[in-house]
């Protein structure tokens, strides 16, 4: 019943979304084939690569494991995008985010369910081409079928996770706006960090040990190396376990930060008088 | 000085039906209309009129302000303003040109607003000492002095569109172009802008073509008014004139010495008018009678008025412009083409 | 011309002014493009540790390409920013308005409009890298290598802007072209490596199709081999008019159609 109300409460949300996405489909393409032309060119540069030298591997990645992993982390970096820093930041900026106070829904949730609609249309775009893509070359290349349903499914369930971290990350990130006149900077900073702490642009495993140890404790790789690592078959079942307790533990953490940042604003919203 | 002639515009327009299920058939099959936002409109404005340029929301009104500031490219149809082409001779044209669009400012945001001035001196490469004397004009006209050290984002509504007009001005133009400068402001600061308008007309001879839905800017300023509805010209003449043509409506106000009296009055019946042409109203002892005196004549309405009540004071009125337009938009006064 | 030039400076020095208010915004922005590039070479210096050379270029050398393609994007990051608001708000919301009702060309008034700051960054990453490949190279430098290669660097810069101006104005028929000029600007990077790494399909898509590979591995072949003038500095400065060319005629045409916005 209360999950009935719930659900009635933030589908409109859902929908808003998702009309959204529809209506910017062509830019959405277009941004796309831009955004996914990196990987091709990394995939150029690779394949130069393992022809300029006669091992077989480059610190324990195959040219097939390499595509998988250029591919596949661009589909989750994707897919764990969130824009929750950009639109609180705006609101917090027009003054908007005082209507958020007055309306019997929780700020967070609205966000969450309005993202999830816009990602649906998107998750069909791209999802099926690039995993049916990326099988299809590993296929070709070795000869065997690789895909394995279990560590598919832990990828999936790993990558909402990795989502939901991403989405309070960058919620609780967007409250700086209340600091700072503009975020874009700050905004560009940010994911140019994470995208390096997260392993999305040099594998953790080609870093010195002691670094690649830290980041792979820090929330960062959680984003998007972890569920990589399980989607390729990196991680035996117990490893898989302990990442993924990991990823909760953190998620747990960006919630409580977020509420607590939440907490912080309507206090100052209040002392301030919007 | 400026004339247009069966000026036409077209624009695509995609249809979409509502809701998700209309998104996702728009994304296989786009449907798309032809718009006539200005459908074969001629006219033609001597040097130093005011013209104001009027019409419903969506009447085609900015269209045309847009072609002929040479913004839009026509379907078809010719406008030459001074002897250019808009669109031809776009960047020698729009030196002899002011355009102020109330609803969006030309003035860099975040800047005083002097420096937009000293950028738009160089863009209209505006001499030193003219600079000055044009400065200084417009300071006494449109009284910026108080903010022309501030950031343009700062201004007020007011001060903002004083600042915009100055702007448009600063490089002596021949014509005005001013689209709704009175949007949004209150009344003090209307007339002001008024004033502003009147004056630069006045000592420059400067041609202004104006459009607005304040109908007192219309009264108070205009010599001449062009009309325009779906795309079409309605109107085009003086205010007198559409007054005399239209406007035969009178006010008739009186004040009761009893105000049992007014039961007395029955002028419906006794005109046998309908609705439309005679309507009564009241307020303690004051009573207005509205009328058309193509219908009943004034001297009637007064006999008869006298004839059956006293009265304390009594005063006729011409029907105001406002309400003649109010009337037209409404399509209650039948328009022939003119 | 002069005119044009000294209405340049005066749109800088007011956009300077302008910059001040948000100065902390373009410290991190210009930082945080630092720290991206610094990762990326960085990964190029782990893959060059394990092999000798990439399809025979050794590791300064494709820090060379590398620092020369940062230079045309970084000028006109620098220079012609705004063309990018162009396409995706400036047309959509009818803004585009105020530049044609201005005695100036509107394609050089949007251009000067603004002026990116934090470009610096690309330029200083892009000069650090070929000043260190030249001493590391040992590279001897003739005279005509200089006007050379302000040649190049002047007319890759003009590569990149055309492409920017044509994809832009697509805006003036569909009313927002951002995410298209978006898509092309990205075959950018394809410039950074050896066009030998690539198949021929992408090898002639970037040459001839839409020429990025002449904003950086062509002219910068010739800084480092000497082979190939004619086609690798005389292709840039043509495949740079002739792109130049269309693209104003592209904008020039999409004028005629602009419809503004609203009323």
């Amino acid at each position: 019943m209360k999950f009935k109300k719930f659900m009635r409460t933030y589908r409109p949300f859902t929908r808003a979304g998702m009309l959204e996405s529809v209506a910017y489909r062509a830019n959405f393409i277009c941004f796309l084939l831009g955004e996914i032309m990196s990987c091709f060119i990394m995939f150029f540069v690779w394949k130069a690569v393992f022809n300029s030298t006669t091992s077989p591997d480059f610190m324990g990645f195959t040219m097939s494991d390499m595509v998988v992993y250029l591919f596949i982390t661009f589909l989750t970096g994707y897919l764990t995008y969130s824009d929750g820093t950009y639109a609180i930041a705006t609101e917090i900026r027009d003054g908007s985010i005082a209507m958020r106070m007055i309306k019997p829904c929780s700020f967070d949730m609205c966000f969450l369910f309005q993202e999830l609609g816009n990602k649906i249309f998107n998750v069909l775009v791209i999802f099926v081409p690039i995993v049916l893509g990326v099988e299809i070359y590993r296929w070709a290349i070795t000869g065997v079928c690789q895909f394995d349903i279990v560590h598919f499914l832990l990828y999936i369930i790993s990558l909402v996770l990795a989502y939901l971290i991403s989405f309070y990350f960058n919620v609780s990130y967007g409250f700086m706006a209340f600091y700072l006149k503009n975020l874009w900077g700050a905004d560009i900073l940010k994911e140019c960090i994470v995208n390096f702490l997260s392993g999305a642009t040099i594998p953790l495993a080609f870093m010195p040990t002691v670094l690649a140890d830290i980041l792979n404790f820090l929330p960062f790789s959680s984003l998007s190396y972890t569920p990589v690592m399980i989607y390729m078959g990196m991680y035996s079942l117990d490893e898989i376990a302990l990442r993924m307790l990991l990823q909760v533990f953190w998620l747990v953490t960006m919630i409580l930060i977020s509420k607590a940042v939440w907490n912080h604003a309507v206090k100052r919203l209040c002392s301030q008088g919007g | 000085m400026i004339y247009v002639n069966d000026l036409k515009k077209e624009f695509k327009k995609a249809i979409k039906e509502p809701g998700l299920k209309g998104s996702i058939k728009a994304l296989f099959k786009p449907n798309n209309e032809i718009i006539k936002a200005v459908d074969g409109i001629t006219f033609h404005v001597p040097k130093g009129e005011i013209l104001g340029f009027i019409g419903p929301n969506g009447a085609g009104k900015s269209t045309v302000i847009k072609m002929l500031t040479g913004i839009l490219t026509p379907t078809s149809g010719t406008c030459t303003i001074n002897g250019y082409v808009p669109q031809k001779d776009r960047q020698k044209y729009v030196k002899e040109i002011g355009v102020v669009f109330g609803q969006r400012t030309q003035l860099w945001w975040d800047l005083a607003l002097r420096e937009t001035y000293s950028v738009l001196k160089e863009i209209y490469d505006v001499p030193d000492k003219e600079f000055k004397q044009r400065m200084a004009f417009l300071n006494e006209v449109l009284e910026l002095d108080s903010f022309i050290t501030s950031p343009v984002r700062t201004l007020s509504l007011g001060q903002r569109m004083r600042a915009d007009i100055a702007a448009s001005l600063l490089h002596n133009p021949k014509v005005l172009f001013l689209d709704e400068p009175t949007i949004g402001l209150d009344v003090v600061v209307k007339d002001n802008i008024r004033n502003a308008i009147q004056k630069i007309n006045a000592e420059e001879g400067t041609t202004v073509i104006l459009t607005t839905h304040d109908l007192s800017d219309i009264e108070l300023l205009c010599n001449r008014i062009v009309m325009i509805d779906k795309g079409k010209k309605v109107f085009d003449g003086q205010i007198n004139e559409l007054k005399h043509e239209f406007g035969q409506m009178r006010d008739l106000q009186f004040e009761l010495v009893d105000i049992n009296n007014v039961a007395k009055l029955d002028y419906c019946e006794h005109f046998n008018a309908t609705a439309d042409d005679l309507q009564l109203s009241n307020e303690g002892v004051m009573v207005s009678v509205r009328f058309n005196s193509d219908v009943v004549s004034v001297e009637d309405m007064l006999s008869y008025t006298l004839s059956k009540v006293h009265v304390k004071d009594i005063n006729l009125k011409d029907a105001d412009i406002e309400e003649i337009i109010r009337r037209m938009y409404r399509q209650e006064v039948s328009i022939d083409e003119v | 011309m002069r005119r044009m030039l000294r209405l340049h400076r005066i749109f800088v020095a007011q956009y300077m002014k302008n910059l001040m208010e948000y100065k902390v915004d373009f410290l991190t922005g210009a930082i945080s493009f630092l720290i991206g590039q610094v990762v990326q070479i960085a990964f190029l210096g782990i893959i060059f540790s394990q092999i000798p050379n990439l399809v025979g270029w050794e590791f300064n050398e494709i820090l060379f390409i590398y620092g020369f393609s940062l230079l045309p994007k970084g000028l006109d990051h620098l220079l012609f920013d705004n063309l990018w608001s162009v396409g995706y708000f400036i047309v959509r919301k009818g803004d585009f308005d105020k530049y044609l009702t201005r005695p100036i060309n509107s394609l050089f008034y949007v251009i000067c409009e603004k002026f990116c700051v934090d470009a610096f960054g690309e330029l200083f990453i892009g000069l650090v890298l070929i000043v260190y490949s030249v001493i590391a190279l040992k590279l001897t430098i003739t005279w005509y290598m200089i006007p050379l290669f302000i040649i190049a660097v002047v007319f890759a810069t003009l590569i990149y802007t055309s492409i920017k101006i044509a994809t832009s104005a697509i805006s003036f028929w569909t009313k927002a072209s951002g995410h298209i000029t978006h898509m092309f600007y990205m075959t950018n990077d394809f410039s950074k490596y050896p066009t030998t790494i690539y198949n021929k399909f992408v090898r002639t898509f970037i040459t001839y199709v839409v020429p990025f590979a002449f904003t950086a591995f062509y002219p910068a072949s010739f800084f480092l081999t000497g082979e190939n003038p004619l086609f690798c500095i005389g292709g840039t400065v043509l495949a740079s008019v002739v792109l130049f060319v269309i693209s104003v005629c592209i904008w020039n045409r999409g004028i005629k159609a602009y419809e503004s916005a609203g009323s």
